[in-house]
């Protein structure tokens, strides 16, 4: 059974490969990648090798939770790119889970990620040949453990996460946990960070290497530096909660891949509001024109609303827009002892992500596209309701958040500037987010599937758009931060430029772009649904 | 103004869609009359999706016109749409609103009065027994369900052709009754009906035309008499697509 999975493996990855011309542009650069981190990889052997035990054991310990922490994310975040193997296509063939898990655990061990880490810990992990060939032996042996709990561990995530985003509840708790953890994570950083980095090395290093060559993420890792120091009884506990931690995630595996056989990706029993929210919805949206309030445009915000509440890639757009200037305000000008002034930057951030984020969103619009496209020329009210919505959170937020760094700041002589210059950089952005959605669309996952994940056949495609809404957006944006950058830095006599300014150059950039856009949405009209489907 | 008989429901000239080396639609050349029930009929792959989406204004052809009735759709769509109510086959619908609220916004894109929405709504959610579910997202639908509600958005602003691809796929026998009923109805009051099917018995006993289609072409059409014959339907149809698989005997597939 494992020749036939690796097989089946082999065969589907070169169809693939043959049919989809850009996975041979990914392979190609992911393997002149590795190429090119062999001198890296060959220098930090060399340098392990002539390094102290403790500095050799503390710098593959630190590697060794960096890298945990990758296998366990980047397949939840990179999911959809290779399902070859997802467990779910064994379910019609009627096959036991014991059977194929032999052959999927090989498989995964055998990808290009998996022998590129193998090779990396077993150059690194012998180093410590240097101190003797038996603490040699055993940091090839954790090496070789730690690389199947690494790929047990990425498939047991890349699973789970199929799961969390299959559930609706399950998906809503997750993407609450997940929130408040990273708010816990951005305080744990700033209270640590704002210590100082020397003194954070200086106490807190040591301890924290101990409490993890004992956690079996890096145990493994660490087995080695017990054999050299001659604690035996230390080797065979960390080699041991390694091997027990290894088989947990195994077992956890193959309960998933059971799981996933018998049961298929289903919809929920079925809850709704009780009244039709949508028939006289937008009656009281200022963002709309009056005429689009009780017309189409109108029923399209109230349903891109609907989306913003509820659809997870909506959310997690909402969540990382946020989260960037949080962290800036927060943790960096702090840690970096910036000038106060320097928070100002933050609601340029929070408005410019806003609007770039936007770049895709017709494509996040697929699964209404036909509906919207067959009731005739509606391009304008589509751009004009869905932007409303986008504009029906993020402009109070840019504002509100403006006021706040203002204040925070204790500079409110500037505070028309910068919320002039905000709502100017979220409207021109907005705007030029409008366009490029329509002329260079690329596919997403499609509402209820991973929010992270990448549709496969959409890479290439999926670059250009970026770049070019990049582009186009860093072109324009200089026009309408300059003034505020002289008000605060050169003269504050430039604010009131900033403020009519931005607020000018965001209405026009705006309006113009929706327009722009709804015409070239009903030009395009006949192509957009075969872009994005 | 009184439009001349003749004009047909719709018209496609020479209507051509190439994927690379495939032609989906190779110069497709169809009248469907006003107040025909008409199927289009044709195995997997002969391109009866791709040309109803051109039909239909989802996906732009290579070349070729289409007219619903007399209105050039590609170059006056906002003339020719509101005359054409579309059920699309494989493409999904936004779920996350409530059965109700996706009728409701199929009306308000349409440019209906919220009064004449609701009591429309309420007509098709009753008539296709959808009640039920009426206040359910339409995420947690069945296919038979989504069908259904599809149906229902294209019919809410009372179109004058109806293009259905699939329409009865997945949809149970009383479902499947109720929708006869109002394909039928909408026939007699002077509608038009195209509709997409594998089903020959379906087609035989609803449409008044046929078209066979094949390998991107029109390979008959007409009255039902004229395309049948003699025959049946699934006969004549088998004829004209060719049925030339090997056939081999199975002997291995009987149980000893």
């Amino acid at each position: 059974m494992v020749a036939t999975i690796l097989s089946l493996r082999f065969v589907s990855m070169r169809h693939l490969l043959m049919r989809e011309k850009w996975r041979q542009i990914i392979l190609g650069a992911a393997v002149l990648w590795m190429l090119t981190l062999i001198p890296q990889v060959l220098w930090g052997y060399s340098a392990l090798t002539r390094a102290e035990p403790t500095a050799r054991n503390a710098a593959l310990v630190t590697l060794g939770v960096f890298f945990a922490l990758g296998w366990a994310l980047v397949p939840v975040l990179i999911a959809g790119v290779d399902d070859t193997l997802d467990p779910r296509r064994f379910a019609p063939i009627g096959v036991k889970a014991d059977r194929i898990m032999p052959g999927l655990l090989v498989a995964a061990l055998i990808t290009l990620p998996a022998l590129f880490f193998t090779a990396l810990w077993l150059t690194l992990s012998a180093s410590w040949f240097a101190s003797g060939p038996v603490t040699g032996a055993i940091a090839i042996l954790g090496a070789l453990i730690q690389t199947v709990s690494l790929v047990a561990l990425g498939r047991l995530g890349a699973s789970w996460a199929e799961r969390i985003f299959a559930n609706r509840l399950a998906r809503n708790i997750a993407f609450a946990v997940s929130f408040f953890a990273i708010i816990a994570f951005a305080y744990f950083a700033w209270q640590t960070l704002a210590q100082g980095l020397e003194s954070l090395f200086e106490a807190d290093f040591d301890v924290a290497i101990g409490a993890l060559e004992d956690t079996p993420l890096v145990s493994a890792l660490a087995a080695a530096h017990a054999a050299e120091q001659g604690h035996w009884a230390v080797v065979a506990w960390r080699l041991g909660i390694a091997l027990v931690w290894t088989g947990v995630l195994l077992l956890a595996w193959r309960a998933n891949v059971v799981h996933a056989l018998v049961t298929p990706l289903h919809r929920s029993g079925g809850t709704g509001p009780r009244t039709d929210t949508v028939v006289r919805a937008g009656r009281r949206m200022i963002l709309l024109a009056p005429s689009d309030r009780v017309g189409p445009a109108g029923a399209v915000f109230a349903r891109a609303a609907r989306a913003w509440r509820s659809d997870p890639r909506y959310i997690t757009g909402l969540t990382a827009v946020v989260l960037l200037p949080v962290v800036f305000v927060t943790v960096i000008v702090p840690v970096f002892d910036l000038d106060p002034r320097w928070t100002f930057a933050a609601p340029f951030v929070l408005a410019t992500s806003v609007g770039w984020g936007r770049h895709n969103d017709v494509a996040y619009d697929s699964s209404a596209l036909w509906l919207d496209i067959v009731a005739g020329r509606r391009g304008g009210d589509v751009m004009r309701g869905r932007f409303a919505a986008v504009l029906a959170w993020s402009l109070p937020l840019v504002v509100i958040g403006s006021l706040v760094v203002v204040g925070w700041a204790g500079y409110w002589s500037l505070a028309p500037a910068v919320v002039g210059t905000a709502v100017g950089a979220l409207g021109t952005s907005l705007g030029i987010a409008a366009i490029t959605s329509v002329v260079l669309p690329y596919r997403t996952p499609a509402p209820g599937e991973n929010p992270f994940g990448a549709e496969v056949g959409s890479v290439g495609a999926g670059l250009l758009g970026q770049i070019v809404s990049s582009v186009a957006t860093f072109a324009i944006l200089p026009f309408v931060i300059v003034p505020c950058v002289l008000a605060v830095a050169v003269d504050a006599r430039w604010g009131i430029v900033a403020a009519i300014g931005g607020l000018g150059f965001g209405v026009a950039g705006y309006v113009f772009g929706l327009l722009f856009a709804g015409r070239l949405y009903d030009a395009r009209a006949g192509k957009l649904l075969a872009a994005v489907r | 103004m009184t439009e001349p008989v003749t004009v047909p429901a719709m018209s496609l000239r020479g209507l051509t869609k190439v994927y690379g080396s495939l032609r989906a639609a190779d110069a497709i050349d169809l009248d469907i009359p006003t107040g025909s029930f008409y199927g289009v009929v044709g195995p997997n792959g002969a391109g009866k999706t791709t040309t109803l989406s051109m039909a239909t204004g989802l996906l732009r052809p290579d070349a070729g016109t289409v007219h619903i009735c007399g209105i050039d759709l590609w170059a006056q769509p906002d003339a020719a749409k509101p005359l054409l109510g579309v059920l699309p086959d494989g493409l999904r619908t936004f779920d996350r609103l409530t059965g109700s609220e996706l009728i409701s916004y199929a009306g308000r894109l349409r440019g209906l009065d919220p009064a004449v929405i609701e009591q429309r709504r309420d007509d098709l959610i009753a008539t296709l027994d959808l009640a039920g579910a009426a206040r359910v997202l339409v995420m947690d639908y069945s296919a038979g369900m989504a069908k259904k509600i599809a149906l229902a958005c294209a019919l809410v602003h009372a179109p004058r052709v109806l293009v259905l691809d699939e329409p009865f796929e997945a949809v149970d026998p009383v479902s499947a009754t109720a929708i006869r009923r109002i394909l039928i109805d909408f026939v007699a009051g002077g509608g038009t009906v195209v509709m997409s099917s594998h089903v020959m018995a379906l087609v035989e006993r609803l449409c008044t035309h046929v078209a066979v289609v094949g390998a991107g072409r029109v390979l008959t059409a007409g009255t039902l008499d004229e395309v049948r014959g003699e025959s049946e339907l699934e006969a004549r149809f088998v004829e004209l697509v060719g049925d030339e698989r090997e056939h081999r005997d199975l002997a291995w597939l009987r149980p000893s």
